[in-house]
């Protein structure tokens, strides 16, 4: 059980604390702070996720900056106390409709009346929003749209990390519209987070996706939904085969999934006849099935460098990368990312002639070079040159002190595995009624990386 | 509701505290609820609030849930400092726990059992007893775990009121969240009881096993942690007990997924079919694997677990080494625990493919992940000798780069490869040799040094490489100057020629003469002799065949690796360290233990159940004055103020034995945490003044089973700002001995707003018990200063100086003075400094001063008839709020 929950803003201030057992000092959240920011004496190590620090496990998760921290004295399940805060987080989300500092302090009546409903005596009880609706009677305050920094294409995507990318839905599932009615709509979004390890002569190394379908429903009285997937969905390698001959399935066209998991509220009954899943969506936000797949798709992009070296203090990096998707598909905050060595003192870059919506920059402090593209329509190329001077001679050997080249960039209506949400049925209340249904796909590089 | 939450944080230029009160006792309803959000934001910015409790309190009683709700959050964070008035909030309390609605039942049993105050607990009783009965699951669930919150108050309460065989019931309820509840709160109380209170038979585990189907994700794993206690009887329970656990591992939750496989592996001990454990095994890949697809935080978290898991059946994940390899974006703390799995699934099979990753990562920018990645190349040569070469020839690649940390980390792992395949691999010791001058981290040098040494023959400038390191012989680590002398006695040995004969004087002159270090001393002096009785015998030793190492990637101890594997999906998995390594959590100690120590604290504890049995069997509703039980309580039990000179008394003779020296002050101190509620820790101790400072005497009895060390204390802020002024010294505790300190104050460090009162809250933490905290009171003349003597001129000037509102007088009606010097000394001892006297018919009147930091005078008049009871004392400040102090003071000094 956990003896304290807190979250903390970037600079540590406490912007919520409830302690629910008293068995661990109220100084803790300036202990964990200073623990968390100190962990290595330069500040370049990363602390992990669980720590004991004078007999007190503390447990942390970040999102959207905020750190989220509980704290125990027992040996509990650590699973458990990150999952929960992850659920915390979500359910404020689905709450305050927006999770920020701001949001939170504007509602902390409200937030207090969750946690005490969520945990009891460090206990959770339910991190279901549909359930909390029953107990809960502040109502939030939505913070000014206004106020959110402009939401870009990409923002969408920004908030959270994972499994939760917060949607471009900065709604409330419990506050109504400002015209009284609230709308009648679902949201799904196929969310695919992918990772290619491409070798330096161009062949992929590893590759996976990792994909949640993901719902988010604003149907009054919780009508039973039906979600059709596609009909010749495969789920599990073949036994015996390992993940470094994947690729036998790949001929027949198939989508097949290494494993996937559901959300408890799915009905699997007709599941391995026709691959439709039933559920009674629960209010707030919450994925229906994650999968992941190791069977080979193509890769969106592709990398190219090109290091010559000129004269001992000089070299030449050219990059290309080449967007193999349909062209009435447009990727975009494309980054582009590669290490150089050490003891380069300074960048000059050259693009393509004509090109607009194009940054680059060299990063001082880190070695680091850096390529933005705001958009990449599918089948174009791109080409950057950046020369180099180094402040002292090279090992001879750059490959080896510089890269990998490492890409992001979001994708929408994209999704590699060619898994699809066939059709979306709501069991209907009457002729007339007919709510929004938004089915959305969106791609995501993960670890996309390029070796030189 | 109205405006933002955030207007509640601004603050206005009057006084906040008065300007709360007024709202709070408004005549409107929603202006009494913007208030209380007012109280509850100020307080959860740390603001102190509790001046404000009776008001709060009396906005209590209403419909409103949502102001109720706030109310209680209130009440849960001051009821302890405020015992006596939370006593008022009983009645609702009682009331509600019966009201129709099964909220607000829920909510005043779930406040009720937050609230740690002695008095309040035996109330909850019988509002528990029937919430555990309502037919409202909601209720029912929220009952459960409040047993488990009584239990850590006063578990002979629960014992005695059969709660516990309510509870079990309860494991049977139709509702499955009560049952996870039930679990829980029974798992929680066997946890801190040494009898078996909650043992699963294979009756509880059949219906558990029954309910984790309809439970909510977390009352499964309450189910699945509770029930991975059991033991099968045998292999085909085993294997039952399996099939029904396994359709978990298809969950969404990473911990019910780590919890499901926590009680596979510990069923599948049991199971001796070979086809079924492969089939588990075969079941269990895929979601471990899912589980690195979760946010990094939970991936950290899987990945020491697999650590673990493969260790035991490297079969499980044997084939899937790919999603360990470290992705670009991964933290560091994910990279690092990667790499250790990597390093244990490599096989000759898939050698080439970890080679080639490694090989990347170690031109990496991140420093830690690159040294961790050379080493890992050197650990798989030691684990497979067939792919040694190709390891070796990796890591001569990374050597050319000469990237200096990646040079010095090959070397030392290279030493390794030496010693594991003896005389195959030395022909690469003269690319080695070349980086020699770039090494400035010890191991390295020590490494390198080694290798020369043992390799002395072989190499033709031996003498020269290792006379390069001895004109810094001194300044060398010892890790160096110890291989150093090593090396160089073995390059003697080998190449007895004059050069290292010379080399051989100067380093055990430095060795022996100049150095300061014992174990390079003792080593030197052993070659001396040696090399000076018998250089064959010398030869023998020196030169002896080394035992071959071996790898070390497998390196926790068997039956350390079982104890983690049986906690598997725990803390203790993520740290690798057995529970109690780090769980300070101490057992409760049990009654039986309280009756070895008689002492004072047992008294008034064994009292209480038997008074909460009294106070049980009448219905709590007639006890509509809840004042009137405070006041017949005998003692304040627990950590409650002891306010009653009855309940100090009592305690005080019985805990000063003989051989312990009484703290300095003399008489005996008080109990502020007796022995049953301190887990065996009793601590007595009481505010004193001696030569013009003010101490805090404290003694210390262990009357646990363990030493006790690392106290310390902290002070809540009070009226007059006292604080610790120094560290508290308090020795390490055996069990059964005490000890006692002076722990010097300081004043206004930290003052507390609101009304001036005597209450202190102290805190006391040490390395073995969580803190505890306690209530004292501030004794207010053992403020007086020394300086508070006034002249009799100086005395009347002052007194007609202040306003006549100025003068406060109180009657003792119970104090007496039977000889007027007796108590002007007894006043004096504690700074209150006569002047005159006055005979008024039968009267004495005597006047006298005092003074308190910041030189805030009191003028003094007592009036009594001698040796009959009844005094009256006036006074006049210049701060007529601290009057009530002063009086309390006054008479508690004309009593003793």
């Amino acid at each position: 059980m956990i003896s304290q929950f807190f979250v903390l803003s970037q600079r540590g201030d406490s912007i919520v604390f409830r302690d629910y057992r008293g068995d661990v000092p109220k100084g803790s959240a300036e202990i964990f702070f200073r623990k968390v920011k100190f962990w290595k004496e330069d500040g370049g190590e990363e602390a992990p996720p669980v720590f004991n620090v004078d007999g007190v496990n503390y447990f942390h998760v970040k999102v959207v900056g905020l750190l989220f921290v509980a704290t125990s004295r027992t040996n509990l399940s650590p699973s458990l106390v990150l999952e929960l805060l992850q659920r915390i987080a979500r359910v404020i989300k689905d709450y305050l409709g927006v999770l920020n500092e701001d949001s939170l302090r504007k509602n902390f009546v409200l937030v207090y009346e969750l946690l005490d409903e969520v945990v009891d005596f460090g206990y959770v009880q339910t991190t279901s929003t549909e359930i909390l609706k029953s107990y809960i009677f502040n109502e939030p305050i939505m913070i000014d749209a206004g106020r959110l920094p402009p939401l870009g294409p990409a923002a969408m995507f920004m908030q959270g990390s994972k499994r939760m990318p917060g949607t471009a839905i900065t709604k409330s599932v419990v506050a109504n519209e400002p015209g009284g009615r609230k709308r009648e709509e679902i949201f799904v979004d196929i969310i695919e987070k992918i990772s290619i390890t491409f070798s330096s002569s161009g062949y992929i190394l590893t590759s996976e996706i990792d994909g949640t379908i993901q719902m988010k429903s604003y149907l009054t009285g919780n009508p039973e939904i039906r979600l059709a997937l596609n009909e010749d969905l495969g789920i599990g390698r073949a036994g015996g085969r390992s993940a470094y001959d994947y690729g036998g399935s790949a001929g027949s066209g198939a989508v097949v999934l290494d494993d996937c998991n559901f959300h408890e509220s799915v009905q699997l009954d007709s599941f391995d006849v026709d691959r439709t899943l039933t559920l009674v969506p629960p209010d707030g936000e919450f994925p229906v099935m994650n999968y992941r797949i190791t069977q080979e798709f193509k890769p969106p992009f592709r990398i190219n460098t090109l290091i010559e070296e000129a004269g001992s203090l000089k070299a030449e990096v050219i990059l290309k990368i080449r967007a193999e998707f349909p062209s009435d598909i447009t990727a975009n905050t494309i980054l582009v990312q590669m290490p150089l060595p050490t003891y380069t003192s300074r960048v000059s870059f050259e693009l393509e002639p004509g090109t607009v919506g194009q940054t680059t920059d060299f990063k001082e402090s880190n070695k680091r070079l850096e390529w933005n593209l705001k958009k990449v329509v599918g089948g174009s190329d791109h080409t950057l040159r950046a020369k180099l001077t180094f402040s002292q001679e090279s090992h001879g050997n750059i490959t080896k002190e510089a890269g990998p080249v490492s890409m992001t960039f979001t994708i929408p209506m994209y999704n590699p595995s060619r898994l699809q949400v066939k059709y979306l049925q709501i069991a209907k209340k009457s002729k007339t009624y007919n709510p929004y249904r938004w089915v959305r796909y969106v791609t995501q590089a993960n670890s996309y990386v390029a070796r030189i | 509701m109205s405006g933002h939450d955030s207007k509640y944080f601004s603050t206005t230029k009057k006084g906040e505290i008065p300007e709360l009160k007024e709202e709070l006792n408004s005549q409107y309803k929603d202006k009494r609820k913007d208030a209380v959000k007012k109280v509850i934001a100020a307080m959860t910015v740390g603001k102190d609030v509790s001046s404000l409790f009776t008001d709060v309190v009396n906005c209590m009683q209403t419909e409103n849930l949502e102001l109720k709700k706030l109310v209680y959050l209130y009440l849960i964070n001051y009821a302890k400092s405020q015992p006596d008035l939370a006593i008022l909030a009983v009645n609702t309390f009682v009331k509600d726990s019966q009201d129709p609605n099964p909220l607000i039942r829920a909510l005043a049993v779930r406040t009720m059992g937050c609230i740690r105050v002695d008095k309040i607990t035996e109330y909850l009783c019988d509002p528990l007893q029937r919430c555990l009965k309502d037919d409202d699951p909601y209720v029912r669930k929220t009952a459960a775990i409040c047993v488990a919150k009584l239990y850590d108050i006063n578990a002979e309460l629960v014992e005695d009121r059969g709660f516990l065989d309510a509870l079990k019931d309860l494991i049977s309820d139709n509702n499955p969240m009560v049952v996870a509840n039930a679990v829980a709160a029974l798992a929680e109380i066997q946890e801190s009881s040494s009898r078996p209170i909650f043992e699963i038979t294979s009756h509880t585990l059949s219906k558990l096993l029954t309910a984790l189907n309809e439970c909510t994700e977390w009352g499964q794993v309450f189910i699945l942690d509770a029930l991975s206690k059991y033991k099968a009887a045998d292999a085909r329970e085993a294997e039952n007990i399996v099939e029904r656990v396994t359709p978990r591992l298809q969950h969404a939750n990473c911990a019910v997924v780590l919890s499901a496989v926590k009680m596979i592996l510990q069923q599948m001990e049991l199971i001796t079919s070979t086809d079924v454990v492969r089939n588990l095994c075969k079941k269990m890949a895929p979601p471990l694997v899912t589980l690195l697809s979760a946010e990094p935080e939970i991936q950290y978290v899987a990945l020491r677990n697999i650590n673990l898991i493969v260790q035991k059946r490297p079969t499980i994940l044997a084939h899937e080494i790919k999603v360990f390899f470290c992705k670009y974006n991964d933290p560091i703390y994910v990279k690092m625990e990667k790499l250790e799995i990597m390093i244990k699934l490599a096989s000759d099979r898939n050698i080439d493919q970890v080679l080639l990753e490694f090989k990347e990562y170690a031109t990496e920018v991140d420093v830690d992940f690159v040294r961790k990645a050379v080493r890992a190349i050197g650990r798989c040569a030691i684990k497979l000798e067939r792919a040694a070469e190709r390891c070796i020839s990796v890591l001569l690649e990374l050597i050319k780069i000469k990237v200096n940390y990646v040079v010095q980390e090959a070397i030392i792992v290279i030493k390794d490869i030496f010693r594991r395949y003896p005389n195959t691999y030395e022909s690469i010791i003269a690319t080695l040799c070349e980086s020699l001058d770039t090494l400035d981290e010890p191991e390295a040098k020590a490494s390198m040094i080694w290798i020369i040494g043992e390799y002395a023959e072989r190499i033709d400038n031996a003498d020269e490489l290792l006379e390069s390191f001895l004109e810094s012989f001194p300044e060398e680590p010892p890790q160096v100057q110890l291989q150093l002398l090593t090396a160089t006695v073995k390059l003697f040995l080998k190449k007895p020629t004059e050069g290292p004969q010379q080399m051989i004087q100067v380093v055990l002159n430095n060795a022996t003469v100049e150095t300061d270090n014992p174990d390079l001393r003792d080593r030197a002096y052993i070659y001396w002799r040696l090399l000076s009785t018998d250089p064959e015998a010398a030869k023998d030793v020196v030169l002896a065949e080394k035992p071959v190492i071996s790898d070390d990637s497998n390196q926790l101890d068997p039956s350390l690796l079982d104890e983690l594997l049986s906690n598997i999906a725990t803390l203790s998995s993520v740290y690798h360290k057995p529970p109690e390594a780090f769980v300070t959590r101490v057992k409760t100690t049990q009654k039986t233990e309280e009756e070895d120590y008689p002492e004072a604290g047992e008294q008034s504890y064994s009292d209480s159940p038997a008074r909460v049995a009294d106070s049980g069997a009448s219905p709590p509703a007639s006890s509509a004055n809840p004042q009137h039980p405070a006041s017949r309580q005998p003692a304040a039990p627990a950590a409650l103020p002891d306010l009653l000179d009855l309940g100090m008394d009592n305690s005080g003779s019985a805990i000063v034995s003989v051989d312990q020296p009484a703290s300095p002050a003399g008489p005996p101190l008080p109990v502020v945490l007796p022995a049953s509620s301190g887990q065996g820790l009793q601590i007595s101790a009481q505010l004193i003044r001696r030569d013009g400072q003010v101490f805090y005497s404290m003694m210390f009895e262990n009357n646990s089973q363990v030493p006790l060390d690392g106290f310390m204390i902290q002070f809540n802020k009070n009226t007059f700002g006292l604080a610790a002024g120094g560290q508290l010294q308090v020795p390490q505790l055996l069990p059964g001995t005490s000890a006692s300190t002076l722990l010097p104050m300081v004043l206004f460090q930290n003052i507390s707003p609101g009304p001036a009162n005597t209450l202190l809250q102290v805190a006391i933490k040490n390395n073995q018990q969580p803190v505890w905290y306690f209530n004292d009171k501030i004794y207010f003349h053992v403020l007086f200063t020394e300086d508070g003597r006034m002249e009799r001129s100086t005395f009347l000037e002052t007194w007609k100086s202040l306003p006549d509102s100025n003068e406060v007088s109180r009657d003792f009606p119970a104090s007496v003075i039977n000889s007027v010097e007796t108590t002007l000394d007894r006043l004096a001892a504690s700074n209150m400094f006569f002047i005159a006297k006055r005979k008024h018919a039968n009267q004495e009147v005597l006047y006298l001063s005092a003074k308190i930091p910041r030189g805030i005078p009191f003028l003094i008049e007592l009036t009594a008839v001698i040796g009959t009871p009844g005094v009256k004392c006036a006074i006049k400040t210049p701060s007529p709020e601290m009057a009530p102090l002063f009086f309390e003071a006054v008479e508690t000094l004309l009593k003793s």
